[in-house]
């Protein structure tokens, strides 16, 4: 069998540009034994993709490593072109992102998985037709039907796209896969699935697995090991259990408290971040019983061309004042569509209602214009949501201009700039967005709202494009807007997690209709309905190997 | 595997403005669907259709509504009595109220009948079909010729991107982009038909010779070459460029790295991955450009007297005879527009990911 | 370019100073730090193009060209071109020491003639490029930014004039309407307008789909202030660099129709040469200076706009740089 190891590898790429030399990877020393199975976890631009693609020699030409990457034994420096190209797939696959795009558009995925077959037809599979039922016979290990073979990739959904990555990784009968965020973008159920086969398949077979993600508890819930990375360093290295349940780097603290523990008492009503918001009035806002927004019999249908579909059902919803209601639900559920409706932003369906204090929604654009000021939202990426530009202060200053409020401009958008948490603000005024963090982009968006003087915030998915090291730190200041301020907020979400942190209510949504809704300490601690049940289910929890051992 | 009960295609949950790379990528399950292709035809089969009688129109009103009076114009180049103008003006139909000249003009669209040219005193629609065969023999050469040499040398380029190959195909194609058709067709007629006298330097074939003897079709070949060398050189340089941006686009794309990790060879990538993937937008726009190809024919007829519609056109503008104008821009229309409506189809047929709902 | 565009409003957005006094004032001078960004961007964007030698030569040469054809006056008065001056010039005359570019068969100095026909080529180049960059962009964000009846019927407009050819369209104009500089701007200016459209139209899409235009919506925002607000800020330097590249092909289509007959027969353009080369079947009778030089001066000065423009338009996108 083979083993990979990378001993002492630092990656280099050259550029011929002024910027010089990007060193991605910094002296990493990891082993995976035959057998194995080891996760690297770290944020973006940790260089952990670097370094999985060194094993196979994917990166540039003009990448320079130093140090010895060992397939076997063999250093792949040493290896000509031709024995590389033999190892590839054959001594060690690799499973990409296969819900984006690393299935050629243009050809069917059966023909995408004999390709393999073919340029290493080895064993059992060395005429076509062989070939052939070796592709079938790898469709129905990973539960695809075989018609899906001559499907192309846009006919698959995101979980069955990677199904096909899975079975194309297979193929050959590899020694080791390396698994490159297998199920990032796929929802938390399809996800669960898909670790689970991939694990058991790999087990089975006695491959060695090398996964990597930025998400620490999908890989702790398979691996046995785990390596953490950042900025091309090794920042901890160890068995899943201890890094995750007893880590030593503050930087793994951090990653690890990201991922709260439904139903820990300790992580209730507080995400752990190093920079919490502060809570600034002695008597905090708590939930109220007064109504802010409420929805009755929403409903939102489309046409499409295969006729009209109810993307939202019936749904009633009411907000209180100083109350964070999060609405869980995974894509296509109708989350969003009913985030939009709310703001009328979207067209509901005759006989649907909703209220803010009391009153329906306006139809009339110029109603509906100062409506807005009462009811702000916050959208899921704060790179996109922010004109690259516009300075933070025209982009906080830009929903006064069209709401024409001109008295005290330059107060209130310092105001809310502080209310956000940017402080000092005049530090901020002149900067443009692609100077700032991930986490002070979705600040400045917040402070847009905020600037509004809303009574409710709407926000989709507001930490779900942020690196989990500062996941805690806008969810606090969810909290403290609702403490300081008594804002409202509804806050769309994927990650039950989230609604443990900081949500005084959850509404669980699925295919539009809301099958549970109530109180975050009873739905969690007790789910009635069963998808709720399931959700649960599927949350990956850290450490233990959860999805291999109990899955 | 567990039962995929939740892993199937969702309904839609409507025109949510997709994140820029947020990572939850909302809807990510449900697999985008494509109109029928009867659908899809008949759209296309409307876009050309209104296109059609838009230049039907543009075809009267351009020609009868703006000069005024287009018998006063040709009175204006050539001295003519009055009795001469009222002669000519009823015999063009021109005293008849617009919205009669309309009406015939439309019957005389459907039944063919264009006018009588002022020229040369014969019906329109007589030159055009006799006029019609050379320009399609010469376009049509010239058009397999500059998208086969475009996108070759294109993909080729991309592929080593930056090499001296490169360099010198991008920047010939630079230069050539930058030359007016019709002066390249000068100097190529200066060089190889004056001076060298090695090719004929004008018409279709050698009077008298049979077009259809192995003599008449070696004769017809030699006249071809300049006109469509001329044409070609001008055209493939736009294709190169496109083939070649398309292809850099199509090179930072993920399932090239699949392939590479299955242990395919570059050449492989290149041409069983990358190539077809880059061929689709760009047959699009190749054929989007195909009426600039076409239009190339006016003054590359006219530089080489090709007996085709481009002379014809050529002819009429000198005239001017505005019915033979009217009726060339009519058909160069017509051919144009049939031409993209073909190219919007065979694209369909090409991509699978509009061919199969 | 880049940041450069959004100048004016930047200075609209300075702190109102009567309400500055009611807060701490600023710690640092915004103002101050902006025009230092944008001074910053505009050294950075001069350091790449003056680094792409191609377009440094094209600027250059484009420098030349509109010089002499601003200074044609001076440098040889139109009498020079007056036909009953030139009667003991001798005709035909290869280019010599005595006549640099040759002359013609009314025996007028090409190199003269080349230098007024600058003036009406560059002239008519730019200003139907202007017309056609105005049409293009009007039409294009009207064909992004709205959906529905309006933007399908603009979408459907812009499509005819991309499936015909523009110099179709450009004959059929100049050919009915009064023969003249400006009939020949309006029917280039008129026809030419389609592809601009199409850029902007899919960079108008593509901003569309951007989560900022959701926000403004969000925040209330209506059409007009996020067409003038967000879009046109974000097609302008992309209209920008089309334009240097659009104003070659004016050229060349000016030329062409100069050449089909369609030109302004009184005034001096590098068409009208090439069509009385043509004419007198210069290419054949051996008189090359007559067809070669009004062409050379063609393809330079349409190669360098067509340089200077893809520099441009590589500072813009960067994607487009490795290309």
């Amino acid at each position: 069998m083979t083993d990979l190891s990378f001993d002492n590898v630092s990656i280099t790429y050259r550029s011929s540009s002024n910027r010089g030399d990007v060193t991605a990877v910094s002296d990493i020393s990891l082993n995976l034994p035959t057998g194995a199975t080891l996760g690297i976890a770290g944020e973006s631009g940790s260089g952990k993709s670097t370094l999985i693609m060194s094993a196979l020699r994917l990166l540039p030409k003009s990448t320079r490593i130093d140090g010895q990457v060992r397939l076997g034994g063999k250093d792949i420096r040493d290896l000509s072109f031709g024995e590389i190209r033999a190892v590839r797939w054959a001594q060690a696959s690799i499973v990409f992102q296969g819900a984006l795009h690393s299935l050629n558009p243009v050809r069917e995925v059966g023909g995408q998985i004999i390709e393999a077959l073919e340029h290493h037809a080895k064993g059992t599979w060395t005429t076509p037709a062989t070939r052939r039922d070796r592709m079938f016979a790898l469709l129905d290990e990973v539960d695809l039907d075989k018609s899906k073979a001559v499907s192309y990739p846009h006919e698959l959904s995101g979980g069955q796209k990677q199904r096909i990555m899975i079975a194309m990784a297979l193929a050959c009968e590899p020694d080791i896969i390396i698994a490159d965020e297998p199920t990032t973008a796929l929802d938390v159920i399809v996800q669960k699935q898909i670790l689970v086969g991939l694990a058991k398949l790999v087990a089975e077979r006695g491959i060695s697995l090398l996964m990597i993600s930025h998400d620490l508890a999908v890989l702790s819930a398979v691996c046995e090991n785990l390596a953490i990375m950042r900025h091309g360093k090794l920042v901890e290295y160890g068995p899943s259990d201890q890094v995750c349940l007893a880590p030593v780097a503050d930087y793994t603290k951090q990653l690890a408290g990201a991922f709260p523990q439904i139903g820990d008492a300790e992580s209730r009503m507080n995400p752990r971040t190093l920079k919490p918001a502060e809570v600034r009035r002695a008597e905090p806002y708590t939930k109220t019983s007064e109504v802010v927004l409420e929805a009755r019999n929403l409903s939102v249908s489309f046409d499409t061309r295969q006729g009209r579909e109810r993307a939202v059902r019936d749904v009633d919803l009411a907000l209180h004042k100083a109350e964070i209601l999060a609405v869980v639900g995974q894509s296509g559920s109708g989350k969003t569509t009913l985030a939009r409706s709310l703001l009328g932003l979207q067209q509901v369906d005759p006989g649907s209602q909703v209220e803010f204090a009391g009153t329906a929604l306006p139809k009339k654009a110029k109603a509906l214009r100062t409506f807005r000021r009462q009811v702000q939202m916050i959208l899921q990426d704060p790179s996109g949501s922010l004109n690259p530009k516009r300075s933070v202060y025209e982009a906080v200053v830009e929903g006064l201009r069209v709401q024409k409020i001109t008295d005290n401009e330059y107060a209130r958008v310092v105001g809310a700039l502080e209310a956000a948490e940017l402080t000092p603000a005049a530090d901020y005024l002149e900067s443009i967005p692609q100077e700032l963090s991930g986490g002070q982009r979705q600040r400045v968006v917040i402070a847009g709202a905020l600037a509004l003087d809303p009574q409710v915030l709407i926000a989709d998915e507001p930490v779900a494009s942020l690196d989990a090291s500062v996941r805690g730190e806008i969810l606090s200041l969810f909290l403290a807007l609702k403490k300081n301020l008594g804002m409202s907020a509804l806050i769309i979400t994927h990650d039950l997690g989230l609604a443990w942190n900081i949500a005084d209510t959850v509404a669980v949504m699925k295919t539009g209709e809301i099958v549970e809704y109530g109180d975050v300490d009873t739905v969690l601690a007790n789910p009635q309905h069963a998808y709720t049940q399931e959700l649960l289910a599927a949350v990956p929890r850290l450490g233990s190997q959860s999805l291999v051992n109990n899955g | 595997m567990t039962t995929p009960t939740h892993d199937h295609p969702t309904p839609p949950g409507g025109p949510d403005p997709g994140g820029s790379g947020g990572s939850t990528g909302r809807d990510m399950d449900e697999p985008p669907k494509g109109g029928s292709f009867l659908g899809y035809l008949l759209r296309k089969l409307g876009g050309a259709l209104t296109s059609m009688i838009l230049v039907v129109v543009l075809g009267f009103f351009a020609f009868r509504m703006l000069p005024g009076d287009p018998v006063l114009k040709i009175a204006k180049e050539r001295p003519m009595s009055p009795a001469q103008i009222a002669e000519l003006r009823s015999q063009y139909g021109l005293d008849k109220p617009v919205i009669v000249q309309f009406w015939d003009y439309l019957v005389g669209i459907f039944t063919g009948e264009l006018g009588e040219s002022y020229v040369y005193r014969k019906p329109v629609s007589d030159l055009i079909v006799d006029y019609l065969g050379p320009t399609l023999l010469l376009t049509a050469t010239a058009a397999i010729l500059a998208i086969g040499l475009g996108l070759w040398l294109g993909q080729l380029s991309a592929w080593r991107r930056n090499s001296l190959f490169d360099k010198m195909a991008s920047s010939t194609s630079l230069v050539f982009w930058s030359v007016p058709t019709f002066w390249l067709g000068l100097i190529l007629l200066m060089i190889f038909g004056g001076t060298l006298q090695w090719l004929p330097t004008g018409g279709m074939i050698t009077p008298g010779l049979d077009p259809w003897s192995f003599a008449g079709i070696i004769d017809v070949i030699k006249h071809l070459i300049l006109p469509v060398i001329t044409m070609v050189a001008v055209v493939y340089a736009q294709y190169l460029m496109v083939m070649r941006a398309s292809l850099i686009e199509e090179m930072s794309e993920d399932y090239l790295t699949t392939a590479r990790a299955k242990g395919l060879t570059e050449d492989e990538v290149r041409k069983k991955h990358a190539v077809p993937n880059a061929l689709l937008p760009t047959i699009t726009v190749v054929f989007m450009h195909i009426g600039g190809l076409i239009t190339g024919a006016v003054t590359v007829e006219a530089v080489f007297s090709w007996p085709g519609l481009g002379k014809l056109t050529f002819e009429a503008i000198s005239g001017p005879d505005l019915p033979l104008l009217q009726g060339t821009f009519v058909v160069f229309s017509a051919i144009i527009i049939v031409m993209n409506l073909a190219a919007d189809i065979v694209y369909r047929w090409l991509d699978p990911r509009v061919r199969r709902a | 370019m880049g940041e450069n565009d959004t100048t004016a409003e930047a200075n609209a957005s300075e702190p109102n100073p009567g309400t500055t006094s009611a807060t701490q004032p600023p710690v640092i001078d915004g103002a101050k730090l902006v025009r230092e960004r944008r001074l910053n961007n505009a050294k950075k964007n001069w350091s790449l193009f003056r680094s792409d030698i191609a377009a440094m030569v094209g600027a250059i040469v484009l420098i030349f060209f509109v010089l002499i054809a601003i200074f044609a006056p001076l440098i040889a008065p139109a009498s020079m071109l007056d036909v009953t001056e030139q009667l003991d010039v001798p005709r035909y005359a290869p280019p010599s020491l005595a006549h640099p570019l040759g002359t013609d068969d009314l025996g007028r100095e090409l190199w003269i003639r080349i230098l007024w026909g600058a003036r009406v080529s560059i002239l008519v180049g730019v200003a139907a490029t202007v017309m056609s960059m105005v049409i293009g962009t009007v039409m294009g964000l009207a064909a992004g930014h709205f959906s529905g009846f309006f933007g399908a019927v603009v979408m459907r407009i812009i499509d005819f004039f991309i499936v015909l050819p523009s110099l179709l369209l450009a004959i059929v104009l100049s050919s009915v309407l009064e023969r003249g500089v400006f009939t020949i701007v309006v029917a280039i200016g008129l026809t030419s307008w389609a592809s601009t459209a199409r850029i902007v139209r899919s960079q108008t899409l593509s901003v569309e789909s951007r989560l900022y235009i959701e926000r403004a919506r969000i925040l209330g925002a209506g059409h007009r202030h996020i067409l003038f607000r967000h879009m046109l800020p974000a097609v302008m330097p992309l209209v920008l660099a089309n334009t240097t590249l659009t104003v070659g092909s004016a050229i060349i289509a000016e030329s062409t129709l100069s050449f089909l007959g369609l030109g302004d027969t009184s005034k001096e353009s590098w068409g009208t040469i090439l069509k009385n080369s043509m004419d007198i079947s210069a290419a054949t009778s051996g008189y090359w200076w007559y067809v070669l030089t009004p062409g050379i001066a063609i393809v330079l000065v349409v190669l360098a706009f067509t340089m200077v423009g893809r520099a441009l338009e590589a500072i813009i996108n960067p994607a487009l740089r490795s290309r």
